[in-house]
């Protein structure tokens, strides 16, 4: 069984694993076990910090096959972006041109360095064996942080945010960055991203360009890339979009990829998620597949099961799954229908 | 040959010169009633009777035939009527020491930086008399009326030399930055600015700097290039002391250059002397003379020497510049550093 759970300082060399076959753009995972290490370190800390709100924390899953000890992937959530530095994104917004002499109105858009994201909960270092993409797990995985949100709501912000890692060639190539921020750091795109993990990203971001960029006199190949998804990063773009996630004017300033916003009530699994007692048993009838977890802290742990689930009623977990959740009879549990 | 104002009989042949000039002279419109319009206006000009921020200077160059063959213009002063925008091509730098990135990056800043200065502009000359000393005479005899008026100017004389463009009339620096805020081509565009529109379509231009690594490369190519056809004109303005600082037109990219008044050579080297009639010597270096009046301006190019604060030109000089022996002119040699004019 797969179980999503906080992640612990032995699962640095599983993690490195994980971090190494990631996408480039996902920056948060550097290939770099003493990055890792800190991260790992943080986010132990978070978990067993005692919040009243957000503030630097971040919180660092992974996804464990209980029988072979295997991490299959890894998710986190940052409390709050740019707490600690800031966080830079690009505003796409349109300028207006008009002339009424001439009868000519229309808008530009441009793009602008920005930080008007910063205070938003970040969901980030989303990544999967590849083996699993389109599997429930991917489910799991992304969303087992919006139930932990759900479940201690006070440690997060009102507004979620996610980069989704933008398009680049397989040879590594973003015309976005060849475009627009090669000019700027004279960096290959896979060495630019690359030092944004080692080194602080808003380091990076502040040698970009502080005017705003019209989006009309980028390269065709450029302005193609703005919003545009890497095709590995879909599955997590698309789990988000159906929990309510919507793309807005925001895009990284490094790929053009979109920046996806919810407000943090309004997201399914937040909304929608039921909770419910339960009640150790043997055999389920199975009506429904769902994600659940046990809304704990440092013990918190997430898994999918297939469920006879009726409102109002305590929930019948197998022997398995009990263990799986750490949780026993009458203990609280949080689901939503997968 | 002479440089006179032009009159409102020099309607017909002005207009036959515009329409031999095509898309070259931006700021003379090739309609009759608009031209006219134009025409009374730098009558009222040299009559003093508008203001400078209104001054509109029309030259032209008549042969001893009374034939027009060609026309320039000279501004009282830019931007004081409406807006008059360039870009100053200046620098960002992206520098991280730790990352050992240094990029110096190019960057378009609008401004209005020039308002208030005097624009030479609308030369045109025909092709059959472009030989000789005509261009000079036509170009440097304004800067003589600026020496001599020189309140009615600004500070700074400046002049936009036509950017460079394909024979299409398109322009690559247009197509990579004016064409995406107008949705219109370089041509439509530049026809709006001959009936007078300029300053709304600037007001469509983008305000923000532009970097100009994010251009076309063509369009890169073009920035501060002036079109070969204004080749010669910049030829004669940079011996004068005119210099590119770094402005540009913000449609085509053409340089605007410039130089304060006082340190124009011709300003600066010009000096008043008494008309003389004497045969010119065979030796007598070409002086470029104003005859200091304003409404009845006349400008000629000739040979002449200079002896003591006398100018010894010939008789029919005399009669070109509407003059007697003995009036003061104004007058500097036709050519920079030609030693043989300070001689004597």
């Amino acid at each position: 069984m797969l179980v999503l759970r906080p992640v612990v300082l032995t699962d640095l060399p599983q993690l490195q694993r994980l971090a190494r076959e990631s996408l480039v753009g996902v920056t948060s995972l550097p290939d770099d076990s003493e990055c890792l290490h800190d991260k790992i370190l943080d986010s132990c800390t978070s978990f067993e910090q005692t919040v009243q709100s957000p503030g630097p924390e971040s919180y660092l899953f992974v996804l464990e096959d209980s029988a072979t000890r295997r991490l299959a992937g890894c998710s986190e959530i940052l409390a709050t972006a740019g707490f600690s530095e800031p966080f830079y994104s690009l505003r796409n917004r349109h300028f207006n041109s008009a002339s009424r002499e001439l009868n000519i109105e229309h808008g530009v858009p441009a793009l602008s360095l920005c930080h008007d994201l910063g205070g938003h909960t970040l969901l980030r270092g989303f990544h999967i064996d590849p083996t699993l993409v389109r599997t429930a797990y991917s489910e799991l995985l992304s969303r087992a942080r919006l139930l932990f949100i759900a479940a201690h709501a006070p440690r997060f912000a009102d507004g979620v945010i996610s980069e989704i890692v933008g398009f680049s060639s397989d040879d590594g190539h973003s015309p976005f960055w060849d475009a627009l921020g090669k000019h700027f750091i004279d960096l290959p795109y896979v060495e630019a991203e690359r030092l944004c993990g080692l080194e602080s990203r808003a380091f990076l971001a502040e040698l970009m360009p502080q005017y705003p960029i019209y989006v009309p006199m980028l390269p065709q190949a450029a302005q193609d890339c703005i919003g545009r998804v890497h095709p590995d990063g879909q599955v997590a773009f698309d789990i988000l979009e159906r929990e309510g996630f919507q793309t807005n004017s925001y895009v990284d300033l490094f790929d053009g990829g979109p920046t996806l916003y919810a407000r943090t009530a309004g997201i399914r699994s937040i909304a929608q998620s039921a909770t419910a007692t339960v009640k150790p048993g043997s055999s389920i009838d199975a009506r429904g597949r769902y994600l659940l977890c046990n809304d704990s802290l440092e013990n918190y742990r997430a898994i999918v099961a297939d469920l006879d689930y009726r409102a109002g009623q305590p929930l019948t977990l197998d022997t398995e799954m009990c263990a799986a959740l750490k949780v026993s009879e009458g203990s609280p549990i949080r689901l939503i229908a997968l | 040959m002479i440089v006179r104002p032009v009159q409102v009989t020099d309607l017909p042949a002005l207009l036959a010169l515009v329409r031999q000039a095509g898309c070259g002279l931006t700021s003379l419109p090739a309609n009759e009633e608009r031209l006219f319009h134009r025409l009374r206006w730098a009558q009222r000009t040299f009559a003093e009777q508008v203001e400078r921020a209104d001054a509109d200077y029309l030259f032209v160059l008549e042969d001893d035939d009374q034939q027009v063959v060609g026309v320039s213009a000279l501004t009282g002063a830019v931007g004081l009527r409406e807006p008059w925008y360039s870009y100053r091509v200046g620098q960002t730098i992206s520098s991280s020491p730790d990352l050992g990135i240094e990029r110096h990056i190019p960057t378009l800043f609008m401004n209005n930086e020039m308002t208030g200065q005097s624009d030479l502009r609308s030369l045109f000359l025909r092709p059959d008399r472009r030989q000789s000393h005509h261009g000079r005479l036509l170009s440097l005899g304004r800067l003589l009326v600026v020496a001599e008026f020189a309140h009615l100017f600004g500070d700074k004389i400046i002049a936009e030399l036509r950017g460079s463009a394909d024979e299409k009339g398109c322009s690559p620096f247009w197509d990579s930055v004016g064409r995406h805020f107008f949705k219109m081509d370089f041509k439509h565009a530049n026809h709006l600015s001959w009936l007078g529109n300029k300053a709304f379509i600037a007001e469509l231009m983008p305000r923000q700097p532009l970097y100009a690594c994010l251009l076309t490369e063509q369009a890169q190519a073009v920035i501060g290039k002036p079109h070969a056809k204004a080749e010669p004109a910049l030829k004669i303005l940079t011996a004068e002391g005119f210099a590119h600082k770094g402005y540009i037109d913000i449609f085509d990219a053409g340089p605007v250059i410039e130089s304060p008044v006082s340190s124009i050579r011709s300003v600066r080297d010009s000096q008043l002397l008494e008309l003389t009639i004497a045969p010119p010597d065979d030796q007598a270096p070409m002086w470029l003379i104003h005859n200091r009046r304003l409404e009845n301006c006349r400008i000629t190019a000739t040979p002449a020497r200079q002896v003591g604060d006398r100018l010894i030109v010939d008789r029919l000089t005399v009669k070109r510049l509407q003059l007697q022996p003995g009036d003061s002119v104004r007058a500097v040699p036709l050519r920079p550093q030609q030693p043989q004019a300070v001689a004597a």
